[in-house]
């Protein structure tokens, strides 16, 4: 089966939202595959949105994580350091948390 | 979500092929897609599941993955080892869910015209995977509950599912 190459994973979230996908000790922390959550957000916010959620995650799995954004990969560390808004998730959007992977 | 669970995916361009799916490996079909009048070499490997983990057994073992963003990064690994080892063709394929011991979970073929560039070229392929392609393995033990959610990074020992739970 061809695969295109910018499909994302997951269906349209509600209005207004975007999807965050949850993989590996993401998706066992949670216990789900995904969430949505109200869009816009400063990229800079995910994480304590997530935390508030799911207490104990940002030390449990966020801290050893990476993010994408429709499939390209967001520096969170480098944009929640800025002082002026840097990348906001916006409606639709399919932001994915990233564990440490173990292909192979 | 889109797709089945069980459906599989698969990226090619010119002599590059990468791949994610639920079914069984195939050695033979995976060094037929590489396999070029140009190249006198072939060199395949074939990554197997372990029935231990520092000598701990493990009883059960599953892949999941992100599939879009696997194959794009799949896809990048193939096309700079091919371009950097001058190699013929690759292929890559990953197979996700449940692995049964001793079966394999990924398969790298590389062609080229001669051996030293299909041997590097194979191993860096391979080393790229285990640290950019984004799946993720689940091994299980015996007597314990969730499993270890393993990491390849250096340092990095797992999570266990267990910990997670309130």
């Amino acid at each position: 089966m061809y695969y295109p190459k910018k499909r994302l994973m997951s269906g349209k979230p509600p209005s207004e939202h975007f999807r965050l996908l949850y993989f590996a000790s993401a998706a066992s922390f949670t216990r789900k595959s995904s969430d949505t959550f109200p869009a816009p957000l400063p990229i800079s916010d995910l994480f304590s949105v997530l935390e508030k959620k799911y207490s104990g995650m940002t030390k449990a799995v966020l801290d050893s994580c990476a993010v994408t954004v429709n499939l390209e990969y967001v520096d969170v560390e480098e944009e929640s350091g800025k002082e002026k808004a840097g990348v906001v998730i916006k409606e639709g959007d399919e932001v994915a948390i990233i564990p440490p992977v173990s292909s192979g | 979500m889109s797709d089945s669970p069980n459906a599989g995916h698969r990226q090619e361009e010119e002599c590059t092929s990468v791949a994610l799916t639920h079914d069984i490996l195939n050695p033979l079909s995976i060094m037929a897609e590489v396999k070029s009048p140009k190249a006198g070499a072939i060199v395949l490997f074939a990554g197997t599941t372990r029935d231990n983990f520092d000598g701990k057994p493990v009883t059960h073992l599953e892949y999941t993955s992100y599939p879009p963003r696997a194959l794009q990064t799949m896809l990048s690994i193939a096309r700079s080892v091919k371009e950097k080892h001058s190699l013929t063709a690759i292929s890559m394929i990953h197979r996700l869910g449940v692995v049964p011991i001793g079966e394999e979970s990924i398969l790298i073929a590389v062609s080229a015209p001669h051996r030293q560039d299909a041997w590097r070229g194979g191993e860096e392929a391979l080393e790229e995977c285990k640290e950019k392609v984004e799946v993720w393995k689940l091994e299980e033990f015996d007597g314990d509950e969730g499993g270890v959610w393993r990491a390849n990074r250096d340092g990095a020992t797992g999570v266990r599912v267990a910990d997670h739970k309130e």
